[in-house]
Protein backbone atom coordinates (compact mmCIF):
# COMPACT_ATOMS: atom_id res chain seq x y z
CA UNK A 1 0.00 0.00 0.00
CA UNK A 2 2.68 2.50 1.30
CA UNK A 3 4.94 1.46 -1.54
CA UNK A 4 2.33 1.70 -3.80
CA UNK A 5 1.92 5.71 -2.91
CA UNK A 6 5.33 6.12 -3.26
CA UNK A 7 5.34 4.40 -6.90
CA UNK A 8 2.86 6.57 -7.78
CA UNK A 9 4.24 9.98 -6.62
CA UNK A 10 7.41 9.70 -8.41
CA UNK A 11 5.42 9.00 -11.57
CA UNK A 12 3.46 11.50 -11.45
CA UNK A 13 6.60 13.57 -10.55
CA UNK A 14 8.80 12.38 -12.82
CA UNK A 15 8.21 14.07 -16.06
CA UNK A 16 7.96 17.71 -13.87
CA UNK A 17 11.73 17.45 -13.27
CA UNK A 18 12.29 18.23 -16.99
CA UNK A 19 10.71 21.43 -17.33
CA UNK A 20 12.87 24.64 -15.35
CA UNK A 21 10.71 27.19 -16.58
CA UNK A 22 7.66 27.72 -18.94
CA UNK A 23 5.85 30.88 -19.74
CA UNK A 24 2.16 29.66 -20.65
CA UNK A 25 0.22 32.39 -22.90
CA UNK A 26 2.10 35.42 -21.36
CA UNK A 27 1.04 39.06 -21.55
CA UNK A 28 2.18 42.10 -20.51
CA UNK A 29 1.14 45.67 -20.75
CA UNK A 30 1.92 48.49 -18.33
CA UNK A 31 -0.17 51.38 -17.55
CA UNK A 32 -4.51 51.89 -18.44
CA UNK A 33 -6.65 52.90 -21.04
CA UNK A 34 -5.12 55.44 -24.07
CA UNK A 35 -1.91 55.11 -21.69
CA UNK A 36 -1.50 51.08 -22.60
CA UNK A 37 1.70 50.57 -23.52
CA UNK A 38 1.55 46.73 -24.55
CA UNK A 39 4.81 44.84 -24.18
CA UNK A 40 3.95 41.23 -24.70
CA UNK A 41 1.35 39.04 -26.34
CA UNK A 42 0.82 35.65 -25.87
CA UNK A 43 4.59 34.45 -25.05
CA UNK A 44 4.72 30.71 -24.72
CA UNK A 45 8.25 29.35 -23.93
CA UNK A 46 9.54 26.08 -22.09
CA UNK A 47 13.03 25.94 -20.79
CA UNK A 48 14.25 22.56 -19.88
CA UNK A 49 16.46 21.68 -16.45
CA UNK A 50 19.97 22.26 -17.42
CA UNK A 51 18.98 24.26 -20.93
CA UNK A 52 21.13 27.65 -21.36
CA UNK A 53 18.73 29.52 -23.60
CA UNK A 54 19.70 32.98 -24.72
CA UNK A 55 17.17 35.90 -25.48
CA UNK A 56 17.71 38.26 -28.09
CA UNK A 57 16.18 41.06 -29.79
CA UNK A 58 15.84 44.88 -30.51
CA UNK A 59 16.35 46.74 -27.40
CA UNK A 60 13.49 47.81 -25.76
CA UNK A 61 11.45 44.55 -27.06
CA UNK A 62 10.58 43.76 -24.10
CA UNK A 63 13.78 41.17 -23.13
CA UNK A 64 14.36 42.70 -19.83
CA UNK A 65 10.58 42.75 -18.68
CA UNK A 66 9.91 39.08 -19.59
CA UNK A 67 13.16 38.19 -17.50
CA UNK A 68 11.54 39.91 -14.86
CA UNK A 69 8.11 38.11 -15.24
CA UNK A 70 10.88 34.36 -15.00
CA UNK A 71 12.39 36.26 -11.92
CA UNK A 72 8.76 36.60 -9.94
CA UNK A 73 9.08 40.36 -9.67
CA UNK A 74 6.61 41.57 -11.55
CA UNK A 75 3.34 40.08 -12.53
CA UNK A 76 2.29 38.87 -16.16
CA UNK A 77 -1.00 40.52 -16.97
CA UNK A 78 -2.49 37.42 -18.20
CA UNK A 79 -0.86 34.17 -18.73
CA UNK A 80 0.91 32.21 -16.03
CA UNK A 81 4.41 31.47 -15.02
CA UNK A 82 5.60 28.19 -13.66
CA UNK A 83 9.27 27.47 -11.78
CA UNK A 84 9.83 23.75 -11.59
CA UNK A 85 6.08 23.05 -12.66
CA UNK A 86 5.04 25.58 -9.91
CA UNK A 87 2.92 28.31 -10.85
CA UNK A 88 4.68 31.05 -9.05
CA UNK A 89 3.13 34.65 -7.82
CA UNK A 90 6.63 35.60 -6.13
CA UNK A 91 10.63 34.82 -6.72
CA UNK A 92 11.06 31.32 -6.42
CA UNK A 93 13.87 30.09 -3.98
CA UNK A 94 15.01 28.09 -6.92
CA UNK A 95 15.87 30.87 -8.91
CA UNK A 96 19.04 33.61 -8.92
CA UNK A 97 19.05 36.96 -10.50
CA UNK A 98 22.56 37.75 -12.20
CA UNK A 99 21.77 41.65 -12.58
CA UNK A 100 23.15 44.10 -15.14
CA UNK A 101 24.23 46.49 -13.49
CA UNK A 102 26.61 44.60 -11.26
CA UNK A 103 28.08 47.87 -9.13
CA UNK A 104 24.73 48.41 -7.97
CA UNK A 105 23.49 44.85 -6.94
CA UNK A 106 26.67 44.30 -4.60
CA UNK A 107 26.31 45.66 -0.96
CA UNK A 108 29.15 48.21 -0.77
CA UNK A 109 29.07 48.02 3.20
CA UNK A 110 29.73 44.53 3.10
CA UNK A 111 32.97 42.61 2.27
CA UNK A 112 32.87 40.49 -0.60
CA UNK A 113 32.33 37.32 1.35
CA UNK A 114 29.60 38.85 3.01
CA UNK A 115 27.50 39.56 0.39
CA UNK A 116 27.73 36.22 -1.10
CA UNK A 117 26.92 35.08 1.80
CA UNK A 118 24.28 37.09 3.16
CA UNK A 119 20.75 35.59 1.37
CA UNK A 120 22.04 32.37 3.23
CA UNK A 121 21.07 34.56 6.79
CA UNK A 122 18.59 32.39 8.05
CA UNK A 123 19.37 29.15 6.27
CA UNK A 124 22.38 28.43 7.57
CA UNK A 125 24.76 29.36 10.90
CA UNK A 126 27.73 31.68 10.71
CA UNK A 127 30.42 29.26 10.11
CA UNK A 128 28.55 27.09 7.31
CA UNK A 129 27.30 30.21 5.60
CA UNK A 130 30.77 31.36 5.18
CA UNK A 131 32.05 28.03 4.29
CA UNK A 132 29.31 27.65 1.56
CA UNK A 133 30.20 31.65 0.03
CA UNK A 134 34.18 30.66 0.13
CA UNK A 135 33.14 27.48 -1.71
CA UNK A 136 31.30 29.63 -4.32
CA UNK A 137 34.19 32.14 -4.57
CA UNK A 138 36.45 29.57 -5.14
CA UNK A 139 34.06 28.60 -8.09
CA UNK A 140 34.23 31.74 -10.16
CA UNK A 141 37.95 32.12 -9.27
CA UNK A 142 37.61 34.68 -6.25
CA UNK A 143 39.11 32.01 -3.65
CA UNK A 144 40.49 34.13 -1.01
CA UNK A 145 39.51 37.56 -1.92
CA UNK A 146 36.57 36.80 -0.10
CA UNK A 147 38.12 40.14 2.39
CA UNK A 148 37.48 42.86 -0.19
CA UNK A 149 35.07 45.64 -0.84
CA UNK A 150 33.35 45.05 -4.23
CA UNK A 151 33.90 48.37 -4.84
CA UNK A 152 38.13 47.76 -4.32
CA UNK A 153 37.43 45.22 -7.23
CA UNK A 154 37.46 45.42 -10.88
CA UNK A 155 34.08 45.41 -12.85
CA UNK A 156 34.83 41.85 -14.23
CA UNK A 157 35.52 40.73 -10.71
CA UNK A 158 32.39 42.01 -8.97
CA UNK A 159 30.31 40.35 -11.52
CA UNK A 160 32.25 37.14 -11.08
CA UNK A 161 30.92 38.11 -7.05
CA UNK A 162 27.78 38.05 -8.10
CA UNK A 163 27.84 35.18 -10.18
CA UNK A 164 28.78 33.85 -6.51
CA UNK A 165 26.05 34.58 -4.66
CA UNK A 166 23.82 33.08 -7.39
CA UNK A 167 25.67 29.84 -6.80
CA UNK A 168 25.73 30.30 -3.25
CA UNK A 169 22.04 30.66 -2.54
CA UNK A 170 21.92 27.21 -5.13
CA UNK A 171 19.63 28.48 -7.18
CA UNK A 172 19.39 26.06 -10.40
CA UNK A 173 18.34 28.49 -12.92
CA UNK A 174 20.30 31.47 -12.77
CA UNK A 175 18.72 34.94 -14.90
CA UNK A 176 20.94 36.76 -16.49
CA UNK A 177 20.17 40.72 -17.91
CA UNK A 178 23.01 41.75 -19.55
CA UNK A 179 25.47 40.47 -17.51
CA UNK A 180 28.22 41.17 -19.24
CA UNK A 181 27.74 44.79 -21.42
CA UNK A 182 29.38 47.14 -19.55
CA UNK A 183 33.01 45.15 -19.24
CA UNK A 184 35.61 45.08 -21.71
CA UNK A 185 36.02 42.32 -24.53
CA UNK A 186 38.79 40.37 -22.72
CA UNK A 187 36.54 40.21 -19.87
CA UNK A 188 33.69 39.71 -21.07
CA UNK A 189 35.08 36.45 -23.34
CA UNK A 190 36.68 35.28 -19.91
CA UNK A 191 33.19 35.54 -17.67
CA UNK A 192 31.21 33.90 -20.87
CA UNK A 193 33.34 30.58 -20.43
CA UNK A 194 33.57 30.84 -16.58
CA UNK A 195 29.41 30.61 -16.58
CA UNK A 196 29.56 28.15 -19.67
CA UNK A 197 32.07 26.16 -17.63
CA UNK A 198 29.44 26.44 -14.30
CA UNK A 199 26.50 25.33 -16.24
CA UNK A 200 27.98 22.26 -17.61
CA UNK A 201 29.50 21.56 -13.93
CA UNK A 202 26.48 22.11 -11.68
CA UNK A 203 23.76 21.44 -14.75
CA UNK A 204 22.34 24.84 -14.30
CA UNK A 205 19.46 26.03 -16.40
CA UNK A 206 20.33 29.97 -17.74
CA UNK A 207 18.74 32.19 -19.23
CA UNK A 208 20.36 35.15 -20.64
CA UNK A 209 19.58 38.26 -21.90
CA UNK A 210 21.71 39.64 -24.15
CA UNK A 211 22.10 42.00 -27.33
CA UNK A 212 25.00 40.49 -28.30
CA UNK A 213 23.81 37.52 -31.19
CA UNK A 214 27.94 36.37 -31.14
CA UNK A 215 27.13 35.62 -27.36
CA UNK A 216 23.97 33.93 -27.42
CA UNK A 217 25.06 31.77 -30.44
CA UNK A 218 28.11 30.76 -28.45
CA UNK A 219 26.91 30.02 -25.59
CA UNK A 220 23.15 28.63 -25.27
CA UNK A 221 21.76 25.27 -26.62
CA UNK A 222 18.89 27.64 -27.77
CA UNK A 223 18.49 31.07 -29.20
CA UNK A 224 15.13 32.62 -28.87
CA UNK A 225 14.35 36.03 -30.70
CA UNK A 226 11.97 38.21 -29.88
CA UNK A 227 10.64 40.94 -31.73
CA UNK A 228 7.39 42.94 -32.81
CA UNK A 229 5.26 44.96 -30.89
CA UNK A 230 3.69 43.68 -28.63
CA UNK A 231 6.58 41.29 -28.59
CA UNK A 232 6.42 37.59 -29.09
CA UNK A 233 8.62 34.88 -29.99
CA UNK A 234 9.11 35.05 -33.29
CA UNK A 235 11.69 32.58 -33.67
CA UNK A 236 14.08 30.03 -31.76
CA UNK A 237 17.23 28.70 -32.84
CA UNK A 238 18.86 25.32 -31.66
CA UNK A 239 22.43 25.48 -31.80
CA UNK A 240 24.56 22.21 -32.24
CA UNK A 241 28.39 23.32 -31.81
CA UNK A 242 28.14 20.19 -29.33
CA UNK A 243 29.69 20.80 -25.58
CA UNK A 244 33.18 21.82 -26.52
CA UNK A 245 32.99 25.17 -27.54
CA UNK A 246 35.98 27.85 -27.55
CA UNK A 247 35.56 31.16 -28.36
CA UNK A 248 38.26 30.76 -31.50
CA UNK A 249 37.23 28.06 -33.42
CA UNK A 250 33.02 28.33 -32.09
CA UNK A 251 32.51 31.39 -33.75
CA UNK A 252 34.66 30.29 -37.58
CA UNK A 253 32.24 27.70 -37.68
CA UNK A 254 30.26 27.78 -40.35
CA UNK A 255 26.96 27.06 -39.22
CA UNK A 256 27.40 29.85 -36.36
CA UNK A 257 28.43 32.51 -39.21
CA UNK A 258 24.71 31.02 -40.65
CA UNK A 259 22.64 31.25 -37.71
CA UNK A 260 23.89 34.62 -36.72
CA UNK A 261 22.54 36.21 -40.48
CA UNK A 262 19.38 33.99 -40.03
CA UNK A 263 19.08 35.87 -36.45
CA UNK A 264 20.09 39.21 -38.49
CA UNK A 265 17.50 38.77 -41.06
CA UNK A 266 14.79 38.11 -38.52
CA UNK A 267 15.87 41.32 -36.67
CA UNK A 268 15.18 43.21 -39.84
CA UNK A 269 19.13 43.60 -40.65
CA UNK B 1 57.90 71.80 10.69
CA UNK B 2 55.02 70.67 8.73
CA UNK B 3 52.88 70.04 12.12
CA UNK B 4 53.58 73.11 12.79
CA UNK B 5 52.91 74.55 9.40
CA UNK B 6 49.46 72.83 9.44
CA UNK B 7 48.14 73.70 12.61
CA UNK B 8 48.96 77.33 11.22
CA UNK B 9 47.17 77.34 8.57
CA UNK B 10 44.14 75.97 10.29
CA UNK B 11 44.43 78.15 13.45
CA UNK B 12 45.76 81.78 11.89
CA UNK B 13 42.66 83.41 10.83
CA UNK B 14 41.13 82.22 14.50
CA UNK B 15 43.96 83.91 16.37
CA UNK B 16 44.02 86.94 13.99
CA UNK B 17 40.42 87.11 15.03
CA UNK B 18 40.84 86.92 18.63
CA UNK B 19 43.95 89.45 18.68
CA UNK B 20 41.82 91.74 16.88
CA UNK B 21 39.09 91.77 19.37
CA UNK B 22 41.76 91.88 22.43
CA UNK B 23 42.92 95.21 21.02
CA UNK B 24 40.08 96.81 19.84
CA UNK B 25 37.90 96.00 23.02
CA UNK B 26 41.18 96.77 25.79
CA UNK B 27 40.07 100.25 26.30
CA UNK B 28 36.04 99.69 26.16
CA UNK B 29 33.97 101.48 28.40
CA UNK B 30 30.55 100.69 26.29
CA UNK B 31 28.38 98.31 28.86
CA UNK B 32 27.36 96.18 26.04
CA UNK B 33 31.21 95.45 24.88
CA UNK B 34 33.51 94.99 27.62
CA UNK B 35 37.13 94.32 27.07
CA UNK B 36 37.68 90.69 25.70
CA UNK B 37 40.35 90.36 28.79
CA UNK B 38 37.61 91.21 31.28
CA UNK B 39 34.74 88.10 29.59
CA UNK B 40 37.64 85.79 29.49
CA UNK B 41 38.34 86.50 33.08
CA UNK B 42 34.66 86.28 34.37
CA UNK B 43 34.61 83.26 32.03
CA UNK B 44 37.67 81.60 33.53
CA UNK B 45 36.08 82.65 37.22
CA UNK B 46 32.60 81.22 36.24
CA UNK B 47 33.83 78.00 35.38
CA UNK B 48 36.17 77.41 38.48
CA UNK B 49 33.77 78.61 41.25
CA UNK B 50 31.82 75.24 39.26
CA UNK B 51 29.02 77.36 38.45
CA UNK B 52 29.16 77.17 34.86
CA UNK B 53 30.27 73.83 34.81
CA UNK B 54 27.38 72.59 36.52
CA UNK B 55 25.25 74.78 34.17
CA UNK B 56 27.03 73.25 31.28
CA UNK B 57 26.13 69.67 32.13
CA UNK B 58 22.59 70.29 32.83
CA UNK B 59 22.17 71.95 29.25
CA UNK B 60 24.99 68.98 27.67
CA UNK B 61 22.23 66.63 29.39
CA UNK B 62 19.26 67.87 27.81
CA UNK B 63 20.87 68.01 24.50
CA UNK B 64 22.10 64.68 24.81
CA UNK B 65 18.64 63.23 25.68
CA UNK B 66 16.95 65.21 23.32
CA UNK B 67 18.98 64.35 20.32
CA UNK B 68 18.62 60.52 21.38
CA UNK B 69 15.41 60.47 20.91
CA UNK B 70 15.38 62.82 17.53
CA UNK B 71 17.83 60.42 16.59
CA UNK B 72 15.96 57.20 17.49
CA UNK B 73 12.25 58.49 16.34
CA UNK B 74 13.77 59.99 13.25
CA UNK B 75 15.58 56.80 11.89
CA UNK B 76 12.73 54.89 13.06
CA UNK B 77 10.16 56.92 11.33
CA UNK B 78 12.32 57.51 8.45
CA UNK B 79 13.10 53.97 7.72
CA UNK B 80 9.69 53.09 7.82
CA UNK B 81 8.16 56.21 5.46
CA UNK B 82 10.88 56.18 2.79
CA UNK B 83 10.49 52.47 2.63
CA UNK B 84 6.76 52.35 2.71
CA UNK B 85 5.18 53.96 -0.13
CA UNK B 86 1.73 54.05 1.58
CA UNK B 87 2.93 55.39 4.60
CA UNK B 88 4.74 57.82 2.79
CA UNK B 89 1.86 59.04 0.92
CA UNK B 90 -0.18 59.32 4.03
CA UNK B 91 2.33 61.00 5.86
CA UNK B 92 4.05 63.20 3.57
CA UNK B 93 1.94 66.84 3.99
CA UNK B 94 2.43 66.12 7.82
CA UNK B 95 5.93 65.92 7.78
CA UNK B 96 6.46 68.97 5.32
CA UNK B 97 3.68 70.89 7.70
CA UNK B 98 5.41 69.98 10.74
CA UNK B 99 8.99 70.81 9.30
CA UNK B 100 8.09 74.34 8.12
CA UNK B 101 7.15 75.33 11.73
CA UNK B 102 9.87 77.77 13.37
CA UNK B 103 10.64 75.17 16.12
CA UNK B 104 11.89 77.94 18.24
CA UNK B 105 8.51 79.46 18.49
CA UNK B 106 7.18 76.65 20.14
CA UNK B 107 9.35 76.87 23.14
CA UNK B 108 7.08 78.72 25.10
CA UNK B 109 4.26 76.92 24.07
CA UNK B 110 6.29 73.67 24.91
CA UNK B 111 7.31 74.88 28.09
CA UNK B 112 3.88 76.18 29.00
CA UNK B 113 2.31 72.73 28.55
CA UNK B 114 5.26 70.63 30.24
CA UNK B 115 5.84 72.79 32.55
CA UNK B 116 9.18 73.45 34.59
CA UNK B 117 12.19 71.18 34.74
CA UNK B 118 14.18 69.73 31.79
CA UNK B 119 11.82 67.52 30.63
CA UNK B 120 10.27 70.00 28.43
CA UNK B 121 13.57 71.00 27.34
CA UNK B 122 13.99 67.91 26.32
CA UNK B 123 11.25 67.44 24.51
CA UNK B 124 11.73 70.96 22.71
CA UNK B 125 15.22 69.73 21.20
CA UNK B 126 14.09 66.71 20.38
CA UNK B 127 11.25 68.45 18.19
CA UNK B 128 13.37 70.37 16.88
CA UNK B 129 16.34 68.21 16.11
CA UNK B 130 14.11 65.13 14.74
CA UNK B 131 13.27 67.21 11.08
CA UNK B 132 16.55 67.18 9.61
CA UNK B 133 17.40 63.76 10.47
CA UNK B 134 13.92 62.17 9.91
CA UNK B 135 13.88 63.86 6.12
CA UNK B 136 17.23 63.02 5.46
CA UNK B 137 16.56 59.05 6.66
CA UNK B 138 13.71 59.26 3.90
CA UNK B 139 15.85 60.46 1.68
CA UNK B 140 18.60 58.31 1.69
CA UNK B 141 16.29 55.10 2.32
CA UNK B 142 14.14 56.62 -1.35
CA UNK B 143 18.05 56.83 -2.60
CA UNK B 144 18.79 52.99 -2.35
CA UNK B 145 19.65 51.81 -5.85
CA UNK B 146 16.45 50.39 -7.21
CA UNK B 147 18.66 46.82 -8.12
CA UNK B 148 19.52 46.22 -4.31
CA UNK B 149 15.69 46.16 -3.90
CA UNK B 150 15.16 43.95 -6.63
CA UNK B 151 18.27 41.77 -5.31
CA UNK B 152 16.54 41.62 -2.02
CA UNK B 153 13.25 40.37 -3.47
CA UNK B 154 14.90 37.95 -5.75
CA UNK B 155 16.89 36.54 -2.99
CA UNK B 156 14.11 36.51 -0.42
CA UNK B 157 15.40 38.61 2.44
CA UNK B 158 12.96 38.89 5.04
CA UNK B 159 11.81 42.42 5.56
CA UNK B 160 13.57 42.54 9.37
CA UNK B 161 16.39 41.58 7.88
CA UNK B 162 16.29 43.63 4.55
CA UNK B 163 15.37 46.75 6.89
CA UNK B 164 18.51 46.17 9.20
CA UNK B 165 21.54 44.86 6.78
CA UNK B 166 19.98 46.78 3.47
CA UNK B 167 17.77 49.49 4.18
CA UNK B 168 19.78 50.99 7.57
CA UNK B 169 23.21 50.82 5.88
CA UNK B 170 22.50 52.08 3.11
CA UNK B 171 20.28 55.52 4.47
CA UNK B 172 23.66 55.85 7.04
CA UNK B 173 25.38 58.28 5.36
CA UNK B 174 22.31 60.13 4.47
CA UNK B 175 21.07 59.63 8.08
CA UNK B 176 24.75 60.99 9.13
CA UNK B 177 24.18 64.06 7.08
CA UNK B 178 20.70 64.53 9.11
CA UNK B 179 22.39 64.67 12.40
CA UNK B 180 25.11 66.64 11.47
CA UNK B 181 22.48 69.44 10.48
CA UNK B 182 20.75 68.20 13.51
CA UNK B 183 23.65 68.91 15.75
CA UNK B 184 23.87 72.93 15.86
CA UNK B 185 19.84 73.34 15.54
CA UNK B 186 20.49 71.50 19.29
CA UNK B 187 22.67 73.62 20.80
CA UNK B 188 20.71 76.67 19.60
CA UNK B 189 17.54 75.44 20.89
CA UNK B 190 19.15 74.22 23.83
CA UNK B 191 20.17 77.97 24.21
CA UNK B 192 16.91 79.02 23.47
CA UNK B 193 14.72 76.56 25.70
CA UNK B 194 16.78 78.13 28.89
CA UNK B 195 15.59 81.39 28.16
CA UNK B 196 11.86 80.24 29.56
CA UNK B 197 11.34 79.15 33.01
CA UNK B 198 14.65 77.67 33.94
CA UNK B 199 16.95 78.64 37.09
CA UNK B 200 20.12 76.93 35.75
CA UNK B 201 21.46 75.98 32.41
CA UNK B 202 23.45 77.96 29.71
CA UNK B 203 20.79 79.55 28.41
CA UNK B 204 19.83 81.15 31.62
CA UNK B 205 23.02 82.06 32.43
CA UNK B 206 23.11 83.78 29.45
CA UNK B 207 19.45 85.53 29.95
CA UNK B 208 20.05 86.23 33.45
CA UNK B 209 23.45 88.10 32.69
CA UNK B 210 22.12 90.08 30.43
CA UNK B 211 19.03 90.65 32.06
CA UNK B 212 20.49 91.93 34.86
CA UNK B 213 23.04 93.90 33.07
CA UNK B 214 26.22 91.56 33.36
CA UNK B 215 27.39 91.90 29.86
CA UNK B 216 30.40 90.35 30.14
CA UNK B 217 28.63 87.12 31.79
CA UNK B 218 26.67 87.48 28.87
CA UNK B 219 29.36 87.34 26.34
CA UNK B 220 31.15 84.65 28.26
CA UNK B 221 28.61 82.20 28.30
CA UNK B 222 28.28 82.52 24.38
CA UNK B 223 31.66 81.88 23.73
CA UNK B 224 31.23 79.09 26.11
CA UNK B 225 28.25 77.39 23.84
CA UNK B 226 30.92 78.34 20.58
CA UNK B 227 33.66 76.59 21.67
CA UNK B 228 31.56 73.40 23.12
CA UNK B 229 29.56 73.14 20.00
CA UNK B 230 32.97 73.64 17.71
CA UNK B 231 34.30 70.23 19.37
CA UNK B 232 30.93 68.28 19.33
CA UNK B 233 30.65 68.79 16.09
CA UNK B 234 34.25 67.93 16.05
CA UNK B 235 33.49 64.48 18.34
CA UNK B 236 30.67 63.65 15.67
CA UNK B 237 33.09 63.94 12.90
CA UNK B 238 35.57 61.28 14.29
CA UNK B 239 32.18 59.07 15.23
CA UNK B 240 30.84 59.23 11.82
CA UNK B 241 33.91 58.17 9.92
CA UNK B 242 33.57 54.81 11.91
CA UNK B 243 30.52 53.43 10.71
CA UNK B 244 30.71 55.16 7.24
CA UNK B 245 34.60 53.76 6.58
CA UNK B 246 33.10 51.93 3.10
CA UNK B 247 31.29 54.91 2.13
CA UNK B 248 34.28 57.62 2.37
CA UNK B 249 36.46 54.44 0.83
CA UNK B 250 34.62 54.12 -2.04
CA UNK B 251 33.56 57.62 -2.69
CA UNK B 252 37.61 58.30 -2.71
CA UNK B 253 37.91 54.84 -4.87
CA UNK B 254 35.30 56.47 -7.06
CA UNK B 255 37.31 59.56 -7.87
Amino acid sequence: MNTEIIANTTEVRAPATHTAVRVDHVSMAFGEGEQTNRVLADLNLTVDQGEFISIVGPSGVGKTTLLRIFSGLIQPTEGHVYVENERIRQPHPSIGVIFQDYSRSLLPWMTTIDNVAFPLEGRFGKKERRERAEAALESVGLGGQGGKYPWEMSGGMQQRVAIARGLAYEAKILLMDEPFASVDAQTRFSLEDLVSDLQRRLNLTVILVTHDIDEALYLSDRVVVLAGKPASVVTTIDTDFGDHRDQASTKADPRFGEARTRILELLGH
Amino acid sequence: MSAFRKLLEKSWLVVALVLLWWFASASSTNVFFPPLSVILETLVRDLSSGLLLEYLAFSLTNLGLGLLFAIIIGIGLGLLIGEIRPLRDALDPYVSFARSIPQAALVPLIIGTFGLGPGPKIYTIAFACVFPILLNTIDGVRGIEPTIRRFGKVYRITPARYFRRVVLPGALPQIFAGIRVALPIGITVMVVSELYAANKGVGFYILNSSSTFQMAQTWAGAILVGVVGYFITLIFFRIERLPLRWYFKSGAMAQ
